[in-house]
């Protein structure tokens, strides 16, 4: 790929952002791969080094506030048209209502997958609170000489903390993957936003 | 590394290596390439961080027919990293101690 490729998917990439932003990001890249080229390598050689569009892209795109991606989109390219109010006004009832429910949809998918983590974590506390009482239990029994019921209790206690730590892991496993994937979706909303595919 | 910890240490390279004399873009990249791996991603970051808070400034400087950007250490960049010397000084001490503990173990 020549510089002028590069810099070509890379506005097509970046394309949403601000204007003066993407100009700038471009100068940047252009005087780096120029730098490049005066040391002695090859246009070709000197784009390989600074790394593929997709990944500069996501990168730019994840230090991206949302609020700046969306604000750019909704910002009119040309000034508002008499009659586009118009339609606006008119399609109120029918892109109202679709907005809303787009947004109850994406709310709702949050709350889905943090009530599972949040019942995970009911279950491990559960788990503790089963072994404590259990090891009350236990001693209780012992104390007013019932053997045998002071043994089944001490069971339950080992069984409870022996589940309870195993549960943390998956817990801890659990919040660590939806937190992941909730990064992954931001950025997936933004590249949607932006209109294009990571190259 | 912890992330919050690399990006303080990652802004204090780049002004240290504008400090001596203007830098460009691709000189800082060489220049701490012994040290640390920087993309130009990364760099484009911490130049624009550092630039909002004023410890560097910018000029496009024509070099062989084109536009080069050179950057500037301010004098708040200069304390900037007098405070990340001194910072320094405190954590190598913690660090001592923390190292001494564990050859006692």
């Amino acid at each position: 790929m020549n510089k002028q490729e590069f810099l070509e998917q890379l506005r097509r990439g970046l394309r949403g952002l601000p204007q003066e932003d993407i100009e700038e990001r471009l100068s940047f890249y252009s005087e780096m791969i120029d730098d490049r080229v005066e040391e002695g390598l090859s246009e070709a050689e000197a784009v390989a080094e600074i790394g593929s569009v997709g990944e500069i892209v996501s990168q730019i795109l994840a230090e991206t506030p949302l609020t700046k991606i969306v604000k750019e989109k909704i910002k009119p390219k040309s000034p508002i048209r008499p009659w586009v109010v118009v339609l606006l006004l008119l399609g109120f009832p029918l892109w109202f209502p679709i907005t809303v429910a787009v947004f109850a949809i994406i709310l709702s998918a949050y709350i889905v997958i943090w009530s599972v983590i949040i019942s995970l974590w009911a279950a491990f506390v559960s788990l503790i609170a089963g072994a404590l009482g259990g090891a009350v239990s236990a001693v209780y029994f012992a104390m007013c000489g019932k053997g045998l019921s002071a043994l089944t209790m001490l069971a339950i206690t080992l069984l409870s903390a022996g589940f309870a730590i195993l549960m943390f892991f998956v817990c801890l496993a659990a919040s660590r993957g939806v937190i992941w994937l909730t990064k992954k979706f931001a950025i997936g909303i933004k590249h949607m936003l932006i209109g294009k595919e990571t190259v | 590394m912890d992330i919050q910890l690399k990006r303080g240490l990652l802004d204090v390279c780049v002004l240290a290596a504008i400090k001596d004399k203007d830098s460009y873009g691709y000189q800082i990249i060489k220049d701490m390439k012994p040290y640390l791996e920087l993309s130009e991603s990364t760099l484009y970051t911490i130049l624009k961080r550092l630039e909002t808070a004023g410890m560097l400034t910018v000029r496009s400087v024509e070099h062989d027919g084109r536009l080069r950007k050179y950057y500037h250490i301010t004098g708040s960049g200069i304390a900037r990293i007098e405070e990340f010397k001194e910072d320094w000084k405190e954590i190598l001490s913690i660090y001592r101690f923390v190292v001494k503990e564990e050859e006692n173990e």
